[in-house]
């Protein structure tokens, strides 16, 4: 193994009396609780084994992916209610030797190998698989289309994450942020990295935001941090959360997406007038999350921007040839470099063997602009996807769905705030529209089908996307 | 277009659905879709629909058919 794995976020340093998280069913588990599992892991598994970890977003779910890779075996993290076809193709593409799961959630006739916080491990037959020594756990590419690539990260990407985020953040033992992004989604896991790197209290819940319980939740445990995605700052806004009394609550952070403007102003108006801190944030899952922050100073004169890079990480700009481009302002694709760089991606068993492809340097897939003061601006994205409440979109991946569905034609495009599917037949459009809700589970009324006699191609049969309207 | 059918209407564009299928049952615990986002956008539309504006009670509450139809109606709309 690269590294001693108990040092792996200063988790050997922490009082084992110190409570690690609380969840909203009324559980609490202890850092010891977490040093706990991962010791009985390393008794009763091999090390070095696969694991998939359904995971709730309760404390549970936090002991056993954190036990999971402090023992030495390697999870993918999933949501417990991952649609059925897709947790089938992922069985069969990675064939896990063990599968770990909330009580009374998942099927097995075996006995469990291991039961505790409410999560039960399985050992499923399958034979070992072999992993790369630094590969420390595995995230799903997309929660919405069902590609079963995965993003292979790396111990060292725990620490890097750990360390830089809780540095901007300024994170210490007494913050208790609040959790409701889920811990299969990078953002969620680098909120546990950062804030068990400082030894705080996270408190996790599975409330939608819609539940009186989460407010109650909110408050009676003094929350004093909130991270969400434009959608959750949506629902607080609607929420009237500008007139609620919380005086512990001194953070909030947002990321998965561009704010729309008016929200963003509303917000960094509420937190400067309240002594409040609000921080945007950009990341990506092949980051381990956080890439880059607005400090607090500038979320009003600098509104719209993602900020500069997180310590210890640097953000560039290069030009369509592959050179660095040195000048402000400019734009070009943003790159960022660092040790929180993951090792790349695995599509089936084999892949999880491949060492670190990337090697500290990620071309993020988005177009930027930077001002004359160093701070980067996203402009638009080289890859074909839309992130639409926080949840990535992939328009390939769409129009596969509706091709396995329509007899027509169909092109996908589309905006942050809808999309937009174009068809060639009119009689098909219902049949569109019902395929897609349930695949990707967005509410009918962003999905906008439009009939046209024929799709704009090139001559090789390509369509061509830049000649259909996107809004 | 009568109060009920635009009511009625919120429901169609959020879920994509037939109006047939709307009834009472029709709610967060039947309904598979039904999360906040879907909560969020029929509060939204209903708002839009009948320029009314509720309150963070009333959103919580929107969680049927029902419950909703009886929010709006406190909003002194008739349906």
């Amino acid at each position: 193994m690269a590294q001693n794995l108990k040092s792996l976020l200063d988790l050997d340093k922490r009082d084992p009396e110190a409570v690690a998280a609380i969840d909203s069913y009324g559980h609490v588990i202890t850092y010891g609780d977490i040093k706990g599992l991962a010791d009985s892991l390393r008794k009763n598994v091999k090390p070095r084994s696969l694991f998939f970890v359904l995971t709730k977003n309760d404390v549970g779910g936090i002991a056993w992916v954190i036990a999971t890779i402090l023992s030495g075996n390697v999870p993918l993290i999933l949501n417990i209610h991952t649609e059925n076809g897709l947790l089938e193709a992922l069985l069969e593409t990675y064939k896990p030797e063990f599968i770990c799961a909330p009580e009374g959630e998942y099927d097995s006739h075996a006995t469990p190998v291991v039961a505790e916080h409410g999560y039960r491990l399985f050992f499923t037959g399958n034979p070992p698989c072999k992993m790369h020594d630094d590969l420390s756990h595995l995230l799903p590419t997309s929660g919405s289309t069902g590609s079963p690539k995965l993003v292979r990260h790396k111990y060292s990407n725990i620490d890097a994450a750990g360390l830089n985020i809780s540095t901007f953040f300024r994170l210490t033992d007494v913050d208790r942020p609040l959790m409701v992004l889920p811990l299969y989604y990078t953002m969620g896991l680098s909120m546990v990295f950062s804030h068990f790197k400082v030894g705080a209290t996270v408190l996790i819940t599975d409330l939608k935001m819609t539940d009186p319980g989460f407010w109650k939740f909110l408050k009676e445990q003094r929350a004093t941090s909130f991270t969400g995605v434009p959608f959750s700052y949506e629902v607080l806004d609607k929420m009237r959360f500008s007139r609620m009394k919380l005086p512990d609550l001194t953070l909030l952070t947002q990321g998965g997406g561009k704010m729309p403007a008016e929200l963003n102003l509303k917000f960094a108006e509420y937190c400067r007038d309240n002594g409040k801190r609000w921080v945007a944030t950009y990341g990506q899952s092949e980051g381990t999350a956080r890439m880059a922050w607005l400090p607090e100073e500038y979320a009003i004169s600098k509104m719209g921007s993602i900020g500069i890079a997180v310590p210890n990480g640097q953000l560039t700009l290069r030009d369509s040839e592959g050179n660095i481009i040195e000048e402000s302002p400019a734009t070009g694709e943003m790159c960022y470099s660092g040790e929180n760089v993951t090792m790349g991606y695995a599509k089936n068993r084999e892949d999880l063997a491949l060492g670190d492809e990337r090697n500290g340097f990620l071309p993020t897939g988005d177009i930027a602009y930077r001002d004359a003061d160093g701070f980067y601006f996203i402009k638009g994205r080289m890859g074909r996807f839309l992130k639409i409440f926080g949840n990535r979109i992939g328009l390939d991946e769409c129009e596969q769905i509706l091709k396995s569905h329509l007899s027509c034609e169909c092109a996908c495009t589309g905006t942050d705030t809808k999309l937009l599917v174009y068809l060639t037949s009119v009689s098909e459009k219902e049949v569109a529209i019902s395929s897609l809700i349930n695949a990707v589970k967005l509410p009918a009324n962003v999905i906008e089908v439009r009939v046209i006699d024929s799709l704009p191609k090139n001559e090789a049969g390509k369509i061509l996307y830049s000649k259909l309207k996107n809004d | 277009m009568s109060n009920i059918e635009k009511y009625n209407n919120i429901f169609v564009e959020v879920f994509g659905v037939e109006p047939s299928v709307l009834n009472d049952n029709f709610s967060k615990d039947t309904v598979d879709l039904w999360d906040s986002v879907h909560q969020l956008n029929l509060v939204s539309l209903a708002e839009e629909t009948f320029d009314i504006m509720l309150d963070p009670e009333d959103i919580m509450g929107f969680t049927s058919y029902g419950k909703g139809k009886e929010i709006v109606r406190n909003q002194d709309i008739e349906l």
